[in-house]
C-alpha cells in the first residue's frame, strides 16, 4: 500500500466512524468440551457498540457474559461468527483493547508508577512522564506514585488498574466486574468515578456485571443475556442523564424491567 | 504459701502480654530458660553422668573456641555449604524459570528431575568420595545436589503459579520475550525462589553435618565424631551441636533479609 492511499484510507474511515458502529459482535457462539458434554456458554450473540458508548453486559452467574469479553479481549476465540473493532477481527490480545480484571491485574511487584507505564513503555521518556502523571492524576492517585499496590485499598488498586488502561488511549476498555472485590460503600464511590473518567475521556467501554443497580447506574444500554446457553434477552436503553437519580420512577421502571428478564418476580 | 507474689507476676504477665518487648523477647526467651532447667533437672536426677550439664556444655564451647578448632572448623563447613549452595542457586534457578515458562523444557525435564529428587543427598556420599575424594571438594557436591532439587523444583512451581490476570495483563500489554520474562515471570516468581532458597539453605546446613561425619576430616560434623570418638567427649559433642544450631538460625535470619525488598514483599503477605 502506497503512502497516498493509506491517507485516503484512514480519512475514509473517519468519515465512516461517525456512523460505523466500534465493536461489532456477529453471530458469536462458543462451546466449551468437557469430558462428558459439550458445553454451550454462547449462542448467536449479535451487538454493536458505537463509539464512545458505555455498554453494560448483565446476566446471571454463568451465562457467559466473561467469556464473551474473554473472546473480545482476544484471550480466547469464537466457534462461529466474529467479534470486530473498527472493522479488524480480533485474533489476539492488543493494548488497544484493554481489560480491567476484578482479581487485581496490576503487578503487585511495581509501584503504582511502574504500573500505570507499563503500557508506555515505547514513548519517548518525556511523553512517558507526562502521560503517567496526567493518567495517574484523572484517577485521583496524586501523592502515590511511588506505593506498592498492598499498600493500597481495594478501591485504590482498581484505580490503578483503570490508570494502566487508560494511559494506553485504547480504543475499547473492557471491564469483567472490576468492582466485585469492593465494599458497596467504596464500590459507590468507583462508579461516580468512573463515570467522571469515562465522560472526560470518551473511552469505548464494554462492562460486565451481574449487579442490576450497577448496569443502571452506569450504562446507556444494558445488554441483558440469558442463562446459559447466554443469548442476547434485550437490550434495554438507559435514557437517563449522569448522574443518575436513583430515585426517579424512570429509574425504577428500568430496574422492574431488567429484573423480569432476569427472571427475578419479589426485587421489593 | 504467700500468694501476693504470684498475684503481682500474673498482673505483670497480663499487662505486657501484647507488649513487642514481651512477645518477641522475654517469652521465648522465658521458654528456652525452661527447657535448659528441664535439661538440667534430667541431668541432676534421671541420666548418667556421661550426659553433659547446660554448664558443662557451655563450657565446652569456650574449651573449642580456645583450640581454634570452632573457627577452622564452622569455617570449613560454611565453605562447603556457600559453594554447594552458590553454584546450585547459580544452575538451579535459571533451570527451573526454563523448565516451569516453557511446555517442552517441562515435558523433558520434570520427569528426571521428580526421579532423581527423592534420593538422600547421603545416599550420594560413596560417589562423592570417590569423585571427589576426603575433602572440600565431595562436601560442596553434596550440598550442590541437596540444595539444587530445593532450588530448582521451588523455581520451577513459582512461575506455574504465576497468576492468570498477571499472564493476560502481561499479553494485553504486548510483553514478549526477554521484556515479559523481566517485567513478569522474572517478579511474579521472585517470592518464591526466595522461599525456596531459604529452603534449601536449610537442608544443606542439616547435610553438611551428615556427610562431614561420613566422609570428610574437618568441619562441624567431623569435630562431632572426633568428640565421641577420641574419647567420648560428649560436652564437646553438645557444644558442637549448639553451634550447628546457632549458625543455622543466623543463616536462615541472613537469607530472610531478601524478604524485605519491596519487589517481594507482596509475596509473603497474608490475603
Amino acid at each position: 500500500m502506497s503512502p497516498s492511499d493509506k491517507t485516503v484510507e484512514s480519512e475514509y474511515e473517519n468519515v465512516n466512524e461517525m456512523v460505523q458502529p466500534k465493536v461489532v459482535f456477529r453471530n458469536v457462539s462458543k462451546t466449551f468440551k468437557k469430558k462428558n458434554e459439550d458445553l454451550c456458554v454462547l449462542q448467536d450473540v449479535d451487538l454493536d457498540v458505537a463509539p464512545g458508548e458505555f455498554v453494560c453486559l448483565l446476566g446471571p452467574s454463568g451465562c457467559g457474559k466473561s467469556t464473551l469479553l474473554n473472546i473480545a479481549g482476544g484471550f480466547e476465540q469464537t466457534d462461529t461468527g466474529s467479534i470486530t473493532i473498527d472493522g479488524q477481527e480480533i485474533t489476539e490480545p492488543s493494548d488497544r483493547r484493554v481489560f480491567v480484571f476484578q482479581e487485581y491485574g496490576i503487578f503487585p511487584w511495581a509501584s503504582v508508577w511502574d504500573n500505570v507505564c507499563l503500557g508506555l513503555r515505547k514513548l519517548p521518556k518525556e511523553e512517558q512522564k507526562r502521560v503517567a502523571q496526567e493518567t495517574i492524576d484523572l484517577v485521583g492517585l496524586k501523592g502515590f506514585e511511588k506505593a506498592y499496590p498492598m499498600e493500597l485499598s481495594g478501591g485504590m488498586k482498581q484505580r490503578v488498574e483503570v490508570a494502566r488502561a487508560l494511559a494506553v488511549k485504547p480504543d475499547v476498555i473492557f471491564m469483567d466486574e472490576p468492582f466485585g472485590a469492593l465494599d458497596s460503600l467504596t464500590r459507590l464511590t468507583m462508579r461516580s468515578e468512573l463515570i467522571r473518567i469515562w465522560k472526560q475521556e470518551k473511552p469505548t467501554i464494554l462492562f460486565v456485571t451481574h449487579d442490576v443497580d450497577e448496569s443502571i447506574q452506569l450504562a446507556d444500554r444494558v445488554v441483558v443475556l440469558t442463562e446459559r446457553p447466554g443469548r442476547i434477552a434485550r437490550v434495554v436503553d438507559v435514557d437517563l442523564p449522569h448522574p443518575r437519580d436513583l430515585a426517579s420512577p424512570e429509574y425504577a421502571r428500568i430496574k422492574g424491567e431488567l429484573y423480569e428478564l432476569l427472571g427475578v418476580r419479589d426485587w421489593g | 504459701m504467700n500468694i501476693y507474689p504470684w498475684i503481682g507476676l500474673a498482673v505483670a504477665v497480663l499487662t505486657l502480654w501484647k507488649c513487642q518487648v514481651f512477645t518477641k523477647v522475654i517469652l521465648p526467651a522465658a521458654v528456652g530458660l525452661v527447657v535448659i532447667c528441664l535439661w538440667q533437672l534430667a541431668c541432676d536426677h534421671f541420666l548418667s553422668d556421661t550426659n553433659p550439664t547446660p554448664g558443662q556444655t557451655l563450657a565446652a564451647i569456650f574449651e573449642i573456641d580456645d583450640n581454634g578448632r570452632l573457627w577452622s572448623d564452622a569455617a570449613a563447613s560454611l565453605f562447603r555449604v556457600t559453594w554447594g549452595f552458590f553454584l546450585a542457586a547459580l544452575v538451579g534457578i535459571p533451570l527451573g524459570l526454563w523448565v516451569g515458562w516453557t511446555t517442552r523444557g517441562f515435558q523433558a525435564l520434570n520427569p528426571i528431575i521428580q526421579a532423581l529428587r527423592p534420593i538422600s543427598p547421603i545416599a550420594w556420599i560413596p560417589f562423592a568420595i570417590l569423585w571427589f575424594g576426603i575433602g572440600d571438594g565431595a562436601g560442596i557436591f553434596l550440598i550442590f545436589y541437596a540444595s539444587f532439587f530445593p532450588i530448582t523444583v521451588g523455581t520451577m512451581a513459582a512461575v506455574r503459579n504465576i497468576s492468570m490476570v498477571h499472564q493476560r495483563s502481561a499479553l494485553n500489554f504486548g510483553l514478549t520475550g526477554f521484556e515479559l520474562f523481566r517485567r513478569v515471570v522474572l517478579p511474579a516468581a521472585l517470592p518464591q525462589i526466595i522461599t525456596s532458597m531459604r529452603i534449601a539453605l536449610g537442608v544443606a546446613w542439616l547435610v553438611i553435618v551428615a556427610a562431614e561425619m561420613v566422609g570428610m576430616d574437618s568441619g562441624l560434623g567431623y569435630l562431632i565424631n572426633d568428640a565421641r570418638n577420641m574419647g567420648r567427649r560428649y560436652d564437646l559433642v553438645a557444644a558442637t551441636m549448639v553451634i550447628i544450631g546457632a549458625i543455622g538460625i543466623v543463616l536462615d535470619l541472613l537469607i530472610r533479609k531478601f524478604e524485605d525488598f519491596d519487589e517481594v514483599r507482596w509475596g509473603y503477605v497474608k490475603r
